[in-house]
């Protein structure tokens, strides 16, 4: 209050501070962008050599390449994986949630610890070190690669859904209740459209742990699963055409903007 | 719809092991069709009541009896109890009529019946024509009188509410208790209400319970408690300030005031007297009526009427509080005799080890001022 009336008070500094803050995001969005570009030029490049400032000639011949190396199928992969993953950690990061706000759980902060562990952990090593177990165990390769996966996007999908609950008014709840609605039905009528938001932010983020994790899925997955990021690296690292590389790229950057606009707005008209 | 009759019975409920009884040993009945207020200060045990009657919590002793059946075991969902609460808590993804409808939609009532309905119990709170908006985008007012609609569409056998005028400003609130009055002549519900304001269990209930540290210190109508209140704490909850220890002996209390005749048959012992302002009359120093002399110590302006703190001279002195009539002015520092009608005159056990310190009814009046 008193902060916004000083600023009030004097215009120069409101407009420095208005100049400042517009120059901060450029720079940001910049900074994010700037990458990009060379992608999106890259991709539609059927001949770039190095004086040149744009490519000399457009095409697809990035994009047929893609194709040919087993793009689609490798898009299909993530696709599955991330949203195998995120159907997995979403709900058990919600129930980690909810068990860690709502009751005095002994030892909650040692059950918190665990749960950010692979935060911590080093991945390679996990990874190597339970390939073996595994292997032993007899799972099959890609259902080791998603159980992997849902444990490393705990740590995101329930710190996002201990914070929702902990905002989260369990009044709402028995108010619904009084009104005679059952346990199942307070969850699907109340605490599921309230929490909506949340829900679809921790399920974006365990989507990506899915969708651009490398280490798991090669070592893990004992290279019978490709997906975009094994493609991704597989043709940077061969002798591929950086059109080839761009196209793939895109592809795998691609979906999650998109994911992460719908998710943002979903989460701007929970909070209207 | 016509309310039923409940009736709570003992109940007991003990929040965590080694701590005292959130409530301890609480029975009260609820006629069907009546109001009744648990009135009580905050951390009295008065929201457990209502958590317990809806079955949101489970009592550790006791029971809750619906005309007559035990609820114990039965969910809220099916308790036939509609709670508002302080905070309106419409449902933020559902428009106004959805709000009012959720009862019906939860049943399973078709949508387009629920919402007829619903827009039926919005006009019974004034708000027809508002089923159309985000529950978000309303006044404090609006938002509670939807919470009072959306639980009387529930229909239920028992509306409880807990403390659902609290948070709103004086004039917001005493609307909000004529739509109730209203209401009740209306639809005849059974209501369990809490408050800590006595002015609205006044305006409200039919007979009122207080509850003091989880214990019923006293039930019956407000008017009895006023008159008569069994305990120091009834009194002061109740806006009581005037308390003058002393010792009863063959119907006669002696203190401070001198020998006061008390109406009734009061048991022989330590007493204190104490008599509501309302009840007190300020008269000249020399009128032969007058009970005790004083003078004006605190002139407290309440509206029309002023509440004057009078100082009785003695050894250990003694204030009594008066209320003066309407218009009436009397400066701090004039001498006056009070009258103290014998009616009026009601004597309650002490404290043993009273808690608070002298100044406390002055604090618990001020606070419990409407």
């Amino acid at each position: 209050m008193t902060a916004v009336e000083e600023v009030r008070a004097r215009p120069g500094s409101d407009r420095t501070v208005r100049v400042a803050s517009r120059t901060g995001r450029t720079l940001l969005a910049v900074w994010l962008v700037l990458p990009v570009v060379p992608l999106l030029l890259w991709a539609f490049a059927d001949r770039w050599t190095f004086p040149a400032l744009l490519p000399q000639e457009w095409g697809t011949r990035g994009l047929d390449e893609a194709l040919a190396a087993g793009a689609g199928g490798a898009f299909a992969h993530s696709t599955v994986l991330g949203a195998a993953v995120a159907l997995l950690a979403t709900p058990l990061g919600a129930m980690a949630g909810r068990a860690l706000t709502s009751w005095q759980l002994p030892g909650s902060t040692a059950v918190l610890a665990v749960l950010m562990s692979p935060l911590v952990l080093p991945p390679f090593a996990v990874a190597l070190g339970l390939d073996v177990l595994l292997l032993r165990l007899r799972v099959p390769a890609a259902a080791g690669v998603v159980m992997l996966l849902v444990v490393a996007a705990l740590p995101y999908t329930t710190v996002v859904m201990r914070a929702a609950y902990a905002a989260h008014d369990r009044g709402f709840e028995d108010e619904a209740r009084t009104l005679g609605a059952s346990a199942w039905q307070t969850v699907f009528h109340v605490q599921l459209p309230l929490l909506a938001p949340a829900l679809a932010g921790a399920a974006f983020l365990a989507f990506l742990v899915g969708w651009s994790d490398y280490i798991v899925t090669v070592l893990v997955g004992g290279g019978q699963l490709t997906t975009l990021p094994v493609l991704v690296a597989a043709a940077a690292s061969a002798t591929g055409s950086d059109a080839q590389v761009a196209v793939l790229s895109l592809a795998a950057i691609l979906p999650p903007v998109v994911l992460l606009i719908v998710v943002g707005t979903l989460g701007r008209k929970g909070r209207r | 719809m016509s309310g039923g009759a409940l009736r709570l019975a003992r109940l007991t409920r003990v929040h965590a092991a080694g701590q005292p009884p959130a409530l301890d040993d609480f029975t009260l009945d609820v006629p069907s069709g009546s109001c009744v207020a648990v009135l009580g200060p905050s951390g009295s045990g008065k929201s457990t009541v209502l958590r317990l009657t809806a079955g949101l919590d489970e009592p550790d002793g006791g029971n809750v009896h619906l005309d007559g059946r035990d609820l114990a075991g039965v969910p809220p969902e099916r308790r036939g109890m509609a709670m508002v609460f302080q905070r309106p808590l419409l449902f933020p993804h559902l428009s106004v009529r959805d709000n009012v409808a959720f009862a019906d939609r939860v049943r399973g009532v078709p949508r387009r019946r629920a919402r007829e309905r619903a827009e039926h119990y919005l006009g019974l709170v004034a708000l027809g024509g508002f089923g159309d908006r985000p529950a978000r985008a309303l006044s404090g007012g609006q938002e509670q009188r939807v919470a009072l609609a959306r639980a009387l569409a529930a229909e239920p056998q028992v509306l409880l509410l807990d403390e659902p005028f609290s948070a709103l400003d004086s004039a917001l609130r005493e609307e909000m208790h004529d739509l109730l009055l209203d209401l009740r002549v209306r639809l005849d519900p059974t209501v369990l209400l809490v408050t800590h304001d006595a002015g609205e269990a006044d305006a409200l209930a039919d007979t009122v319970a207080v509850l003091d540290g989880g214990r019923l210190q006293q039930a019956g109508p407000m008017r009895e408690l006023y008159t008569a209140p069994a305990s120091l704490a009834v009194n002061r909850l109740l806006g009581g300030r005037t308390e003058v220890p002393g010792t009863v002996r063959d119907g006669v209390h002696r203190s401070e005031l001198g020998a006061l005749v008390l109406s009734g048959s009061v048991p022989d012992g330590p007493g204190v007297l104490v008599v509501r302002p309302e009840a007190v009359r300020v008269t000249a120093p020399d009128d032969p009526a007058a009970d005790v002399p004083g003078t004006v110590v605190r002139v407290r302006r309440r509206g029309l009427r002023a509440l004057v703190a009078v100082e009785v001279p003695g050894p250990g002195g003694a204030s009594v509080e008066a209320e003066l009539a309407a218009g009436e002015e009397l400066p701090a520092g004039r001498t006056v005799g009070l009258v103290l009608p014998v009616a009026a005159r009601a004597v309650v056990p002490p404290v043993p080890a009273d808690p608070l310190p002298a100044a406390a009814p002055c604090l618990t009046g001020d606070t419990l001022r409407p």
